[in-house]
């Protein structure tokens, strides 16, 4: 059975939809601001956040981007028993609600969008996103579902900020993934959306095909990645194989690329175990900051563009090469044929995962 | 220097959480990482939370963390050498 | 057909596994009961400590499964652990808010915690498990998205799933842990269906 992928869509600070964001990226600018007194100790930190005025900022993004996506598919799937929404997130609107975020959300989204289905919510990390394209592809091809809704979205709080300074994670200037001199990540804030189907039909635009995915546990730390890169290796040898390709067949790897020094050092060891180091790669950390829930779906939605459009997009904050391993970061845009995709996504709990997309 | 070194075993061992652990188990010149205690990376974020919170010690970036919390000794003369 | 050939169940009065309590807690004891039941493993895994509530019930309710049952079989890749709840680190979360905003300084140690999912972290890390791992959230127990995903799982790569409903939220405490095989290795006798997974939740 073929899984189609489509009707991406996205909101971020780049735009208010797929089409204006990956515009933004193909003319080089990022959503990094620096935003003054927002750290703990009122300092100023370099964000990436939306413009929205509103304090139900989640629930704000989530509603609009799936409004979106009514232009992009057959708008009868979303109420059907056949249907089932992923959300994915880690602390959803943890800042006002800071216990039942989770469950507030999905019941306004549940009556907001007439689900037949209550939502299912993966809450891992920062692979949330690509487990719950997973997890949507893997209920279509068991015959539970005919269409899935995914939908990744995180924002900025002050919980998740603090948390983070606390590890001293963030970076005092905007991120600089896989580069030397790299300092740790930059948050940012997103939603983005995609529909998985058993069906063509169901969308407005072409659509791509999902071809495999896994996931991996690095069994290492619970906040520090493996060092030998074990669970991102196993996650990727086994999407390959299910995919049934070899390195050969990927032409763009979308990474993690965090730009702490243990991520990015993490991948560039499991990359060059997999002998993907000619791979074209980049990290979109640089234009949105680390989205969290929503990296994965955003990041996925994004590397969709870039096959329509047969354009590769830089690796924005990229400077000088920082891993022991070489990796072939893409240092501008590059218009090429592109057919198969490859993403990867590494988080807190020993969390790896990956999937790879092509065109149909 | 000495009631300094006693109460750090005790605010050490409130902070981490370390159980069935007694001051008088923890030797001054013990390392606290690797061997001896034992302790990982989390547990150097949190020592940096227990200077700052209990001893008034700001902005101690982890990098430095690696020498001032290699035992109670270094960490007692960290604390006094701050105050001066 | 696959079967459930271990399960657990744990609260704050007491610790039943394959349906027989093995441990009541003494509530006269100064030891905190889920130290009791920690100390009644009989192994040393000082860990333990640092972890919050959720890890801590997961641990122990792994350690449990495995007990009675032989992993021996197993290699790294072949054991999925499948978990959820209701509140995800909720009970953590309410402590790292108060680090920041009673205490005056966000706890690293407790920020590590504020993800549920760190919970099957902590359980790879102890048996050096790299399978696939997921964890959701759900306003209840839903036998039918475990029975659905694990047959999935077992269907592609893994031999075998460890799973769990693990929740806390401040007093109110839940872990009912389950081991799915593709054969019946305990005889238990008890079929990996819906149905009978939401009968042992319930009893």
């Amino acid at each position: 059975m073929k899984i189609f992928i489509g009707a991406e869509n996205a909101i971020t600070p780049l735009g208010n939809s797929v089409e204006e964001n990956f515009q933004s990226l193909c003319d080089g600018v990022s959503g990094i601001r620096l935003y003054k007194n927002a750290g703990f100790n009122k300092e100023d930190v370099y964000l990436s956040k939306t413009s929205f005025d509103t304090e139900h900022l989640f629930q704000t993004l989530l509603e609009n981007c799936l409004e979106g996506l009514k232009s992009r598919i057959d708008t009868s799937i979303i109420k059907s028993p056949k249907t089932i929404l992923i959300l994915s997130t880690t602390k959803a609107d943890v800042q006002n609600h800071l216990v039942d975020a989770i469950e507030i959300s999905t019941a306004k989204l549940k009556e907001q969008l007439e689900l037949f289905q209550p939502p299912i919510v993966v809450c891992n990390a920062c692979t949330s996103g690509l487990q719950a394209i997973n997890l949507a592809a893997d209920f279509i091809t068991a015959g539970l579902y005919e269409h899935a809704i995914v939908v990744g979205c995180d924002v900025i709080s002050d919980f998740i900020l603090y948390g983070f300074q606390s590890l001293f994670a963030i970076s005092n200037e905007p991120c600089k993934p896989f580069s030397e001199h790299r300092k740790g990540l930059t948050l940012g804030e997103a939603c983005a959306v995609v529909v998985l189907s058993k069906s063509e039909a169901v969308y407005q635009q072409t659509p791509m095909q999902y071809i495999a995915g896994s996931s991996s546990n690095d069994a290492n730390h619970i906040s520090g990645p493996s060092r030998t890169g074990e669970g991102l290796y196993r996650s990727v040898v086994k999407t390959l194989a299910a995919a049934q390709m070899n390195s050969n067949d990927i032409d763009f790897i979308s990474a993690h690329g965090t730009a702490t020094v243990y991520n990015d050092e993490m991948e560039s060891i499991a990359f060059d175990r997999l002998a993907m180091n000619n791979i074209p790669l980049n990290s979109f950390k640089g234009y949105f900051g680390h989205t969290l829930g929503a990296a994965g779906v955003l990041e996925t939605v994004i590397c969709m563009q870039s096959l329509r459009k047969n354009l590769l997009i830089k690796s924005m904050g990229y400077t000088e090469p920082g891993t022991s391993k070489a990796l072939d970061l893409l240092i501008e845009n590059k218009h090429t044929d592109v057919n198969t995709i490859l993403k990867t996504a590494s988080g807190f709990g020993g969390a790896n995962a990956s999937l790879i997309i092509s065109k149909r | 220097m000495e009631t300094l070194k006693e109460t750090l075993k005790l605010q050490v061992i409130q902070q981490l959480n370390l159980e069935d652990i007694k001051p008088s188990d923890i030797k001054d010149d013990e390392p606290l990482f690797g061997e001896g205690l034992g302790l990982d990376s989390i547990d150097a974020l949190e020592l940096i939370v227990l200077l700052e919170k209990h001893h008034g010690i700001k902005t101690i970036n982890p990098e430095d963390g690696k020498t001032i919390f290699r035992s109670i000794n270094t960490m007692a003369e960290f604390i006094v050498n701050s105050k001066k | 057909m696959s079967f459930i050939t271990s399960y657990c169940r744990i609260s704050k009065d007491k610790c039943s596994v394959n349906g027989k309590n093995i441990l009541l807690i003494n509530s006269d004891s100064e030891l905190e009961w889920i130290k009791q039941l920690y100390k009644s493993l009989q192994i040393d895994y000082p860990k333990f400590y640092k972890m919050d509530v959720l890890s801590k019930l997961a641990f122990i309710g792994t350690e449990l499964i495995k007990k009675n049952s032989d992993f021996n079989f197993y290699t790294d890749d072949d054991v999925a652990l499948v978990f959820a709840n209701r509140h995800s680190s909720g009970d953590t979360d309410l402590k790292f808010n108060n680090s920041y905003q009673q205490e005056l300084m966000p706890s690293p140690a407790l920020f590590v915690y504020t993800l549920p999912n760190i919970l099957i972290g902590e359980i790879a890390i102890r048996n050096k498990w790299h399978g696939e791992n997921l964890f959701t959230v759900a306003r209840e127990f839903d036998a039918t998205f475990f029975q659905n995903y694990c047959n999935i799982l077992l269907s592609k790569n893994s031999q075998a799933c460890v799973c769990g409903w693990i929740d806390a939220m401040e007093d109110n405490l839940e872990a009912f842990l389950f081991f799915v095989e593709v054969s019946d290795t305990s005889k238990l006798n008890l079929p990996f269906t819906s149905k009978i997974v939401a009968n042992l939740y319930k009893a």
